[in-house]
């Protein structure tokens, strides 16, 4: 529905100029609708959260902030030469051209997968929402076997190659890892039990869901694989962990059994691994794929939307459990897309693993529902 | 001397590392043995605190290296929280993962050490 003559929404003025450029130039009529819907309910869900639970969403104003300036990707990769002595060696800056080395091309890629993945899908600029510039250094330590954020930036190892593959050759690691910086930003979560659990089934999340953005893939034709040719073929297994099926991503002589459950009947309480956040982060990253599944289609759009939304909800706390997140995923979708099939995934999702979640309407704030649903935005998205 | 190590942490967890696992000094090349012995010497072990290093704050992933360091009738454990900067400590467990590494390389069938 055009309405061509009506005073623009000052909503649909915080197209950023990068977005605004290339929709114009490259997007199809569908994509730019997505695109504007997926902006406007992403600066009223922001404006939401700044405004605190109590006010009702007819007093909002749209607060701009990030979204008026020009999304930048500002990438740098340093090669650190198998030493652990920062800053190590610039060897590829934004916009350069590929070298030779795999890690420093994998490396940039994976930060501008990442980063586009953010943007475009949540209209989020960069790790922080400020347009935080990304590093990332390569050639970490001699046969390192990890690959971390360190708060500020991404470090990679060259793995063992007896167990483990260079870091950098997953774009879901990769992900994962920058994952950790925004859940601080926007949480934080603790890194400790059932917090740790969903701090770190956050990372899997959107770590799956920038590689299944990557590859174009929906919900049915994806792995839900985490670290998917990590381990080199001295390893039985397939990947680091499953979302669709944890617990059966390896078993192995040297690493042992996956330890990950699906169920929280299976729930594992122990003080290894910081309480089990490795461990039973199964138990969350089921509970997105079977919405993802459910829903279908691509999984970043609905499920993926619902998550991030709750990430960022005011109700998040630094030790929640996942109860507590499990009601906040059902009032995420319960605001993005009123009482329908969304809320229904999820409320089943989360019972397929163990956790009930009360009927909505129940201890969910007033403002929920309130929302002009954003498939009725997106409607009228596409004036000018 | 006998050493055990369990490692956590890193990208996942793996119940295998996560246990304790001995290292057999008499399995490795006698240079390799003795730059082991070398460097629990040198990093002082015996008179670490239980716990080394603390994790940069927002940092999530982070490895730990759990050291039990058996001599002389004397038993001792550290656990190592990454990063470790202190060279004779990195030192350390860089050489324990390392005896680690070739004493799997040479258990596995078919594989040269």
């Amino acid at each position: 529905m055009f309405h061509p003559t009506r005073h623009r929404h000052s909503i649909h003025c915080i197209l950023p100029p990068y977005l605004a450029r290339s929709i114009a130039q490259n997007g199809s009529s569908e994509q730019r609708e997505r695109a504007l819907r997926t902006l406007s309910t992403d600066s009223t869900f922001r404006a939401l959260r700044l405004a605190g639970s109590r006010t009702t969403p007819s007093t909002l104003v749209t607060r701009p902030r990030a979204m008026m300036v020009e999304s930048a990707l500002h990438r740098t990769i340093y090669d650190l030469r198998n030493s652990e002595a920062f800053p190590g060696t610039p060897v590829r800056f934004e916009g350069q051209a590929a070298t030779e080395d795999i890690a420093v091309t994998e490396a940039y890629d994976g930060l501008g997968d990442t980063f586009n993945f953010f943007w475009e899908i949540f209209g989020r600029n960069s790790i922080d929402g400020d347009g935080m510039p990304l590093q990332a250094f390569v050639h970490y330590g001699k046969n390192y076997d990890n690959a971390f954020w360190d708060g500020r930036r991404m470090v990679f190892g060259d793995g063992d190659g007896d167990l483990f593959n260079r870091f950098t050759i997953c774009p879901d690691i990769i992900a994962h890892e920058l994952a950790h910086g925004v859940t601080e930003d926007e949480g934080p979560l603790w890194y400790f039990r059932q917090a740790g659990a969903l701090n770190e089934s956050m990372s899997d999340v959107f770590g799956s869901l920038v590689r299944q953005m990557k590859l174009q893939q929906k919900a049915d034709a994806a792995d839900w694989l985490i670290g998917k040719g990590l381990f080199t073929g001295n390893v039985e297994g397939v990947a680091l962990r499953s979302m669709k099926n944890p617990g059966t991503a390896f078993d192995d002589d040297v690493l042992g059994k996956d330890p990950q459950p699906g169920h929280m009947k299976d729930y594992v309480r122990t003080w290894e691994d910081n309480g089990g956040v490795h461990i039973n982060s199964g138990i969350p990253n089921r509970a997105f794929y079977l919405v993802a599944s459910q829903l279908g289609g691509y999984a970043w759009e609905r499920a993926g939307r619902i998550w991030y939304d709750a990430i960022r909800d005011s109700h998040i706390k630094p030790d929640m459990g996942f109860l507590d997140f499990a009601r906040i995923t059902m009032m995420s979708a319960m605001r993005l897309y009123g009482a329908g099939e969304e809320a229904d995934a999820v409320r089943d999702a989360w019972e397929q693993v163990g956790i009930r979640v009360p009927k909505p309407g129940i201890g969910i704030p007033s403002f929920v529902g309130a929302v002009t649903r954003p498939s009725t935005q997106a409607g009228r998205a596409p004036r000018a | 001397m006998r050493i055990e190590i369990k490692r956590e942490g890193g990208p996942a967890y793996f119940p295998g590392l996560a246990r304790p696992r001995a290292v057999d000094l008499t399995s490795l090349p006698p240079e390799q043995a003795e730059a082991l012995r070398h460097s629990v010497q040198a990093a002082r072990f015996f008179e670490l605190p239980p716990v080394v290093g603390t994790p940069a704050p927002g940092a999530a992933d982070a490895r730990r290296f759990t050291l039990t360091v058996e001599e002389e009738g004397r038993r001792h454990t550290v656990q190592f929280i990454e990063p470790v900067e202190e060279p004779r400590l990195h030192d350390l467990l860089e050489q324990v993962t390392k005896a680690e590494r070739a004493q799997r390389r040479g258990a596995r069938p078919g594989t040269p050490g």
